[in-house]
């Protein structure tokens, strides 16, 4: 099992550095199609071992400790060397901070090894090595084919490829490295090596947009690393240890150990873009779309609500539960709101990622173990939906060169199969039997009691729905249904998108196994299993949701709605609706003096209530108010 | 499991003759207020049927799977409703049909199916959330969410949710396609939008429309007989009474437009709601 | 199987849903028309609901002559009407072109375009007159 971790964590770092070394393109291929086959083995792998505790005294002859301090001091100065190569001053402020908060800590603070155990891993870090294993591989994977066409496309030479997958790989590394730390000063580390990780990979087209969006992430980043380290100076201080399984067994936090908490709250927000961060993410989306799904919408933003939910036992009962619950609640409604006035696709799906992630944190605000049950449940759902979201986007974006709506309508006549696992990915976001809408039927369930919550869960619910469904029906809106011939596309990306919806749609119909497997024990300390499994449905005292029926069900729907769909095809096929001035091409008429116009409807995007402009003033208004009254409250 | 399992089948297969038939009384009581004689009874039943014998004729294959979605969740959220479910649940399973209806629609490029589809999500947005605090109303009440509780509890719900239920009331309206939130596919204005959503189904498809729209029907009448469930006349009652009222507004009002029902449905809607769970809240 | 047709082609007598189409009428059949949908006529006790999609209709009623803009879009309109259905012209115009036949824009009656099943004259056609001929053209459903 040690072998296990260590390959989990340094095999991404071997085959990040051999893929920059390697300038041969099949090599490079067959390394990350190779390593990436080894991840998802070794993370299988590991399952039975949980929950296991391991210490690692040293790598290849150095001390891992002395490794650890020198990267800690590493990564600020490549972020203060970025500031003056890009003039930005709080990026130099925060690194310089941040230099010097660690040396404090380092030279100061630490005085000898305060962790009893390096790395541990219970379910909750297995589910996220599960989820970064799999989800973050198939997305190397179909970077392959996305990066030759999007190079071949910009016309880049010579070619970036190398620099990108070194970066990719090394993220998914100090991923799995950060999950199964144990230790919060590894934490730390592995947090800013992704913030760097984000930052090169947003910056990687090295257009003006794209290197002013990365600065701004690594800004907003770094303040999250000076929340953090402040965090850590205080609880070292306050608590003598860094240990988090330790911290985690400790009676309600006062004082300043309440404090460190709350910074360990505000750098999740940072990391997990809520409001007031957004911009960060949103900015983001300018990058590559393999980076988008895997560091924005799969992996890193969820280190945040990862933390969060790491640290829920010390939450209870606290004003600082409820402020996250409420903070998170908030971003799931007005990310929801702004969504509905977007009409750039991955744009609309930055917000979607926003909009779920304050889902996560309301449930871990909760604190009750149905909501606790749903957070886990939304990261494991919301990861492969959308990474297969953003995966289809990107290859739609490939194809029409643009990443407007608008400009995708009818796209099923052009490529149909994409255009149909897009729309089923859009599906097992908003419907059930599904993980997302089965975790947020728990959450709701949960926060039944709360007004304040369930005010903004329940209008958030309604405004998801609308700008899901809009763009599935964009999607399908054809004039004209032709022989239903799959298009062309790179087997790479076909095997891709197969096993991410065959995977989220498996894993949604065997839910209840995965419950009665992963969450009837060792999922985390103080958590005791709230629903009782019975012949695939999941029951507790107030609720009952029948997964494995509705399941059932929803196959047989639809074989039934697929055998309406092929009688129809038999069917007389009449052209749209034009008040009887139809011509016999599709959607054009006859107009004023007999001139043909083309038909055209475009969708509503209300931007009179609901457009970014005008609504993200006052939603960052808010969320600083309800940020003051958190971190307010626990002073 | 297998008396859950008939139950659910019979519920499935009798539901649409009952929606059919109050859907008909609809018909001659709006006559009736009109000075008009009005169909016979059975009219909807001759309806389907015709439409169902009618020649298939679509624009593009897509509708036909989401007319048959649209179908299959309604009926098993009626079915659901009557094996004493999860209310949330069965909230969001009718959710699913009423999407496939939006996407179904949305996938003719007729402009005239476009509106009716973005006017139809409008209406969604504004019932949605009066209808799941409605359900977290009852929850507060009586502490669960499942039917049983509610068919169990001592007193009828209408006691302490009154305005809960007027707003169960408006989400009613908005779900029987009445005046004055009729906007994207009018019950009996026929030609708002040249029929808007279902402009572009014909035949067999629209007959399947409409006895989904039976089906939504029935739920949502459920929903509100739940409100004195403490004996059978109160039930009947209430769905009575409720059928009425939706009938006389219908009629005397005028269809208004989509910013007049989101205001209206979010500003009095959230606030009659809000207003009965902070009494609930308090009486705890 | 005999009781099963027998009850359907009974459901499309007693459901017929009627688009109605002003080929160039002055408005006289049209207002007719309408009038038999007040209360005092109430054509709704045989059924009819007047849609305004012909791909909801089973029957077409037309008035006016059709000239050379609109007969596209009647032939169109018929098109888009799923079988069984039928075409009941009103009107003098609608006949044979009634006083206009010779204007140069005029076609002359819309059995020119379209086959019709009945045809109802008068100039207007009372409201009784029309409401006989749907009646009258019901019965043809079958007949086809």
């Amino acid at each position: 099992m040690e072998s296990l971790t260590t390959i989990l964590i340094l095999l991404p770092f071997v085959s990040a550095i051999l893929c920059y070394l390697v300038r041969i393109r099949i090599v490079r291929n067959v390394i990350i199609l190779v390593s990436g086959g080894l991840l998802i083995i070794c993370a299988f792998l590991l399952i039975p071992y949980c929950p296991f505790a391991f210490s690692p005294e040293s790598l290849f002859g150095l001390k891992i400790h002395s490794l650890l301090q020198v990267g800690d001091f590493l990564l600020p100065l490549i972020f203060l060397y970025f500031g003056f190569k890009d003039k930005s001053f709080l990026v130099k402020l925060f690194s310089i901070l941040q230099l010097f908060l660690i040396f404090l800590i380092d030279f100061f603070l630490l005085k000898e090894k305060s962790a009893s155990s390096v790395f541990y891993c219970d379910n909750l870090s297995l589910m996220m090595i599960l989820i970064i294993s799999v989800v973050g591989s198939l997305i190397v994977f179909q970077a392959i084919p996305y990066m030759k066409n999007h190079e071949d496309h910009l016309h880049q030479s010579p070619s970036k490829q190398p620099g990108f997958f070194l970066i990719m790989l090394l993220f998914l590394g100090a991923m799995n490295g950060l999950v199964l730390s144990n230790d919060l000063m590894y934490v730390y580390f592995f947090f800013e090596v992704t913030t760097l990780c984000s930052f090169l990979l947003i910056r990687h087209d090295r257009t003006d947009l794209a290197i002013q969006n990365a600065v701004r992430a690594l800004w907003m980043n770094s303040l999250g690393g000076v929340a953090f380290a402040l965090a850590l100076i205080l609880i070292i201080i306050e608590l003598k240890s860094t240990d988090m399984q330790l911290i985690i067994l400790l009676p309600s936090p006062a004082g300043y150990f309440l404090v460190a908490l709350s910074l360990i709250c505000v750098a999740s927000f940072v990391k997990s873009a809520q409001f007031p961060f957004q911009s960060w993410l949103l900015g983001a989306m300018v990058a590559p779309t393999p980076v988008s799904a895997l560091l924005h919408s799969s992996t890193m933003v969820k280190i945040g609500v990862y933390l969060v939910l790491r640290f829920t036992p010390l939450l209870q009962n606290t004003f600082l539960g409820q402020c996250v619950a409420l903070m998170g609640s908030f971003s799931f409604l007005a990310a929801a709101a702004l969504a509905v006035g977007q009409s750039n696709g991955k744009k609309v799906l930055a917000y979607s990622t926003i909009s779920n992630l304050g889902l996560i944190f309301a449930c871990a605000g909760i604190n009750t173990p149905e909501a606790f049950t749903a957070g886990v449940l939304l990261i494991l759902f919301h990861a492969l939906v959308k990474a297969l979201l953003f995966l289809c986007v990107g290859t739609i974006e490939q194809h029409i060169d643009s990443r407007d709506i608008e400009d995708m309508r009818g796209i099923y006549a052009k490529i149909p199969l994409t255009a149909l696992i897009t729309v089923f990915g859009v599906i097992m976001m908003i419907m059930p039997p599904f993980g997302i809408l089965l975790a947020k039927w728990m959450t709701i369930e949960a926060a039944a009691k709360n007004l304040y919550l369930i005010i903004l869960l329940a209008t958030g619910s309604a405004l998801t729905v609308m700008y899901w469904a809009r763009w599935a029906g964009t999607l399908m809106s054809d004039p004209f249904a032709g022989k239903f011939r799959p298009e062309k596309q790179p087997l790479l990306t076909w095997i891709d998108l197969g096993s991410l919806a065959i995977c989220a749609g498996g894993l949604s119909v065997m839910v209840p196994w995965v419950y009665q497997r992963f969450f009837l024990n060792d999922m985390i300390h103080d958590y005791s299993p709230p629903y009782q499994m019975v012949n695939g449905i999941l029951e507790n005292g107030y609720g009952v949701f029948p997964v494995f029926p509705l399941s059932l069900i929803a196959i047989l729907g639809f074989l039934v709605s697929i055998w309406f769909l092929w009688r129809a095809s038999k069917a007389r096929i009449a052209p749209s609706y034009l008040s009887g001035l139809e011509t016999e091409e599709p959607g054009i008429f006859r107009g004023p003096m007999n001139q043909l116009v083309q038909a055209g409807a475009r969708n509503y995007y209300l931007s009179s209530i609901f457009s970014e402009s005008k609504l993200t003033v006052w939603i960052n208004l808010g969320a600083g108010v309800l940020l003051t009254l958190l971190l307010g409250g626990t002073l | 499991m297998i008396q859950k399992a008939t139950l659910l089948l019979a519920a499935i297969i009798v539901t649409p003759l009952l929606g059919g038939l109050l859907s008909g009384l609809d018909r001659i009581l709006t006559a009736r207020l009109q000075s008009r004689i009005g169909p016979p009874l059975l009219q909807p039943f001759y309806d389907v049927i015709k439409l169902l014998k009618k020649e298939k004729m679509v624009v593009n294959v897509w509708q036909a799977f989401c007319v048959n979605c649209y179908v299959a969740a309604a009926s098993i959220s009626v079915g659901l409703f009557v094996i004493q479910s999860d209310l949330l649940l069965i909230l969001f399973i009718q959710a699913v049909g009423a999407t496939f209806l939006v996407v179904g629609a949305l996938s003719s490029t007729s402009p005239y199916s476009q509106v009716g589809a973005h006017r139809e999500l409008l209406q969604i947005l504004s019932y949605e959330p009066l209808l799941m605090l409605a359900i977290i109303g009852i929850y507060m009440e009586t502490g669960s969410f499942k039917i049983e509780a509610v068919l169990s509890w001592h007193q009828p719900l209408l006691i302490r949710l009154p305005f809960l239920f007027l707003v169960l009331g408006y989400a009613l309206l908005v779900k029987l396609r009445k005046s004055p939130v009729d906007l994207s596919t009018s019950h009996h204005a026929h030609q708002e939008l040249v029929k808007g959503l279902t402009t572009d189904y014909s035949g067999p498809y629209l007959a399947l429309i409409e006895v989904a729209h039976w089906y939504e029907m029935m739920l949502f009448l459920g929903f509100c007989m739940l409100f004195w469930a403490t004996s059978w006349i109160g039930m009947l009652i209430v769905g009575a009474a409720i059928f009425l009222i939706e009938i006389i507004v219908d009629n005397t009002t005028a269809r208004l437009n989509w910013r007049w029902m989101l205001s209206y449905a979010w500003g009095m809607g959230l606030t009659l709601s809000l207003i009965n769970l902070i009494w609930l809240y308090a009486r705890r | 199987m005999g009781l099963l047709k027998k009850f359907t082609s009974f459901s499309q007598k007693k459901s017929p849903w009627l688009l109605h189409f002003d080929c160039g009428s002055c408005n006289g059949c049209d207002i007719e028309v309408l009038a038999s949908l007040t209360p005092v006529y109430d054509v709704e006790r045989f059924g009819i609901i007047h849609v305004g999609n012909p791909k909801h209709a089973d029957l077409m009623l037309v008035t006016g002559t059709v000239n050379y803009r609109n007969r596209k879009v009647l032939l169109n309109l018929y098109q888009q009407m799923p079988e069984p259905k039928i075409v009941v012209a009103l009107g003098a115009c609608g006949l044979s072109g009634g006083i206009f036949r010779e204007a140069y824009n005029v076609v002359g009656g819309v059995d020119q375009v379209i086959p019709v099943t009945v045809y109802v004259p008068g100039c207007p056609p009372k409201p009784e007159a029309i409401i006989d001929g749907v009646v009258l053209a019901l019965q043809k459903f079958n007949a086809r």
